[in-house]
């Protein structure tokens, strides 16, 4: 039997778990993903995203030392507790309704007959008595995941997974499969909506096998790598590059025009990503204005590329780049000039402010003649030709896919600068900057030129989107610049790790391509972006795709045994 | 730490701008007084709105400032604490109207509703610290402003998802209806009630801060928080109470608000946040008599200086950029004051 303080740990979790499962819906996220269905008839996401924090506290409250029954008691309490929160909650409402929805907007009779299980012909009382058996026994089930090897873990996670993506996946793959000529495939894997039964065992068998095999079989690759001599080993190598290449390359042609739209968005915001990356990830300057510079390059962009715009130069975006480069550098230069003295959080503040200016400049009466006030600047001309081109093997592109090749470019480009740099002299310079300002600057770095610098070279990339996205849009409107662009920009950046360069391609595809893939999600995308920040934050401050020096950095500061707060005893800053 | 000798560009660009702030708001000021453009009367009423508007600030200010004193954070998050006072409260007044009980008793009503918005913004200030901020004690500075930017979209968009996107209009009271004359002058009643509110609050903290023993303790850990914790005070539980209080200003602040302008949405915590933080930079951050100052300077600032500087140099709309000018407050104060009107030149 488990301990009195395991007892109440488990207690205190599963309130906390129970507390969740209310929030879901009550903040309409489940009710949401109601009508999206994993498995036709049986299963839909709404009901997974309910089981999701059973299973998971089951198997966090299992993950203590003991003997298997006590740790599986636990996790039963838990579960037992978190269902009987969420069922009282549920009866509550059920006796509060419809008044309640007065207040808490989303617990229509829809949402309460969805959580109660109406669709099985339940009673209100029956199915918070089926909503409470089921939290109970998936914390069971997920202590028990925790309790069983760890190769059967992984199998069951391996498997699960694969289910989620063929889920998450199937708006996009469908129309590809029947394209494709696989109609029979098609229709063994989806009916109307979600997978049957039998397909989604599958799909869930072939993901754990999968996963089973991939240690050994990436060990295996791995072993082969190290045994070759350095010839075969360049050879495989350029191999790698050029199968990614053609990967590339075949993109748009593989995804079809929707994917291709989000992979597109998702590109702007790898863009944007490596440029704030180089302000915030390397020479660790929070910018929350990072908006103002893709906002100036989209602008300038308009200004001297739309024959209708008030210069009306009407020139070629090509001609046109370098020019919008040069000036949002100056116009960083400019910005960073005065604010880069600033302490961390009050430059953070100061960035904001400059953003919030632009915004508010950008869609003003006073400003009308230049940028058009609310309605923008229109006709922005195609990147490349009429925004219709042809290529090798993969034919015309045109639409989102038009962009795609340019942008890629920009992104590869980017990207390959950001690596030089940040093992450059330069990038070492950051480094010490970031680490610890005033031994920078004793060690003969000029902290306030390498600031600059760093604040440049970001606004560069980021008018680089901005151009691209002016001529994507074939326009520009002040609504598409607002705090939240850079915010979001700020979560890639985070989510990825700060200073990691596969972080940021990560973090875009993680926050901005899924809520794409998941249209009903998107109201909750904000939301989902502040639980982000603050998970990453207190759970991986590293990222998902950690960079070794930053990741060494932060795991100091956690471990070190000093005082509550740094700078208060930091003899050598002196400041405070 | 820095050479001073030397000219820099930085510091050229600095002085160009200092003076080209100057000129703007001479000739802006003197072209619109020259010229005219609003009666004596409408100045009044621009600066008794000016007023109502900072007391509010600075009612948010000082939750920006105890908390900066106690853990030089800054609680970016603390306009949607603000917001949510304001919404919840919203429920309650709605209950009272339909009960006919908020009109019959406005005395008593008025009051309940500032208790209501203190404290559920307080409990959201006291988890928000628990689980936000409190893991990150010992993280570098940037981490914990990272999280509150996180918890500030977190708060925000649940209330949205919670209680709904649209704006709700708060319901009328009669009782804030017409004018009252003081010495002479005629003052919106809403008007006038929030400066009384702001100012009877603002007095109650600093008895707080000033004569209480957690007070003393609130500064004793603001000043040193290790020697303290050494002296037998409990450090955490000193920061839960500056979070509490910070929130209960901010949710009364957050009523306040909705009486003024009739109206609360999720969104609503955003600038008012801002410009209170811009209130106590403007204070001198850390400095509570500072922030109380700073956020009604700010109010009327940002009231009269649309029409005075920019209405003067023919720039149209002017009231549109009233944002504008809170932010560009808030960048040259941080720019040539960060230790604020009134605070000591030090950690800049």
């Amino acid at each position: 039997m488990p301990t009195g303080s395991d007892l109440r740990r488990a207690i205190s979790s599963g309130l906390i778990t129970g507390g969740i499962m209310i929030y879901l819906v009550a903040v309409g996220i489940a009710p949401a993903l109601a009508e999206r269905q994993v498995i036709t008839d049986y299963l839909t996401l709404g009901r997974l995203m309910l089981a999701l924090p059973a299973l998971a506290v089951g198997y966090l409250v299992a993950g203590r030392v003991g003997s298997a029954i006590a740790r599986s008691a636990s996790a039963l309490a838990a579960g037992v507790v978190a269902g009987g929160l969420f069922s009282a909650a549920l009866l509550a409402s059920v006796a509060l309704s419809p008044g309640i929805r007065s207040v808490l907007v989303r617990l229509s009779t829809g949402v309460l007959d969805f959580v109660g299980f109406a669709d099985l012909g339940l009673e209100a009382t029956g199915g918070a008595l089926l909503m409470f058996g089921l939290a109970a026994g998936l914390a069971l089930l997920g202590g028990l995941i925790r309790l069983a090897p760890g190769a059967v873990r992984r199998t069951i996670v391996g498997g699960a997974g694969a289910m989620l993506v063929v889920t998450l996946l199937e708006p996009f793959l469908r129309p590809r499969l029947l394209q494709w000529g696989f109609a029979e495939f098609d229709d063994w894997l989806y009916v109307a909506h979600g997978m049957t039964p039998i397909s989604a065992t599958s799909v869930f068998v072939v993901g754990a096998i999968l996963t089973g095999v991939w240690p050994r079989a990436r060990q295996a690759a791995k072993a082969r790598v190290a045994n070759a001599d350095p010839g075969a080993r360049s050879v495989m190598r350029w191999a790698l590059l050029l199968v990614a290449l053609a990967f590339l390359y075949t993109v748009p042609w593989l995804s079809g025009s929707f994917l291709t739209q989000v992979i597109v968005l998702v590109g702007f915001y790898v863009l944007l990503g490596l440029g704030l990356n180089i302000v915030v990830g390397y020479a660790g300057l929070l910018d929350l204005g990072y908006v103002a510079f893709y906002a100036v390059g989209a602008y300038f962009t308009a200004l001297i590329t739309s024959p209708t715009s008030a210069l009306g130069w009407g020139l070629n975006f090509w001609v046109a780049l370098p020019m919008v480069v040069a000036l949002s550098a100056v116009v960083g230069l400019m910005i960073g000039a005065p604010v880069l003295r600033l302490r961390g959080d009050y430059l953070a503040i100061v960035t904001l402010g400059f953003g919030e200016i632009a915004r508010v400049l950008l869609g003003s009466e006073a400003l009308k003649p230049w940028l058009g006030g609310p309605t923008g600047i229109l006709s922005v001309p195609f990147m490349i030709g009429d925004g219709k081109y042809s290529l090798p093997i993969i034919g015309e592109q045109s639409g989102a896919a038009a962009t795609y090749f340019p942008l890629l470019g920009f992104c590869v480009l980017a990207a390959f600068v950001a690596h030089r740099l940040k093992y450059s002299r330069t990038g070492r310079a950051w480094n010490a900057m970031r680490e610890d300002e005033d031994v920078a600057q004793a060690t003969g770095i000029s902290t306030v030129n390498y600031k600059l610098l760093a604040f440049a070279m970001g606004a560069a990339v980021g008018s680089v989107g901005g151009a691209a996205f002016a001529t994507h849009l074939q326009g520009v409107v002040p609504g598409g610049f607002i705090l939240l662009v850079s915010i979001t920009v700020l979560a890639v950046v985070v989510l990825g790790g700060m200073g990691s360069i596969p972080g940021v391609i990560v973090g875009a595809f993680a926050l901005i391509g899924t809520p794409e893939l998941l249209r009903e999600f998107a109201e909750y995308k904000l939301l989902v972006y502040g639980a982000v920040l603050v998970a990453v934050m207190i759970l991986r401050p590293e990222g998902l795709v950690p960079d070794a020096a930053r990741k060494a950095e932060l795991e100091e500061s956690r471990t070190d045994d000093g005082p509550l707060h740094g700078p208060e005893f930091d003899v050598i800053s002196g400041d405070a | 730490m820095r050479r001073p000798s030397s000219i820099r560009p930085a510091d050229v660009v600095l002085w160009a701008l200092g003076v080209a702030i100057v000129v703007g708001v001479s000739v802006g000021a003197f072209a619109t007084l020259s010229a005219g453009l609003l009666s004596g009367d409408q100045w009044r009423d621009l600066l008794i709105f000016g007023v109502s508007q900072g007391s509010v600030y600075a009612l948010i200010a000082l939750g920006y400032t105890l908390v900066y004193g106690v853990l030089f954070m800054i609680n970016f998050a603390h306009g949607d604490v603000f917001m949510f006072g304001g919404m919840t409260a919203f429920f309650v007044a709605d209950y009272f109207s339909d009960s006919g009980f908020l009109n019959g008793n406005p005395i008593l009503a008025v009051p309940l509703l500032l208790l209501v918005g203190a404290l559920s913004s307080m409990i959201v200030a006291i988890v928000l610290e628990r689980i936000a901020y409190r893991p990150l004690r010992r993280a570098p500075r940037l981490v914990p402003l990272i999280t509150a930017i996180g918890a500030s979209l977190f708060i925000s968009n649940s209330v949205r998802g919670l209680y709904g996107d649209s704006i709700k209009a708060y319901p009328r009271i009669d009782f804030f209806q017409g004018t009252w004359d003081i010495f002479g002058i005629p003052i919106l009643k809403a008007h006038a009630t929030v400066i009384v509110a702001a100012v009877a609050l603002m007095a109650v903290l600093y008895w707080f801060v000033e004569r209480t023993r957690t007070g003393r303790a609130m500064r004793a850990v603001s000043e040193d928080k290790d020697t303290a914790a050494l002296m037998g005070i409990d450090v955490d539980r000193i920061i839960v109470t500056t979070f509490a209080i910070g929130g209960m200003l901010a949710g009364a602040a957050g009523v306040l608000y909705a009486i003024v302008y009739n109206q609360v949405i999720w969104s609503m915590g955003f600038l008012p946040g801002i410009k209170a933080f811009t209130a106590a930079v403007l204070g001198g951050i850390g400095n509570i008599f500072g922030a109380m100052l700073g956020g009604v300077v700010l109010g009327i600032l940002e009231s009269l200086a649309p029409f005075l500087l920019l209405s003067g140099l023919g720039v149209p709309s002017p009231n549109q950029l009233k944002d504008v000018i809170a932010f560009s407050v808030l960048v040259l104060v941080l720019i040539f004051r960060p230790y604020g009107l009134f605070g000591r030149k030090e950690g800049t």
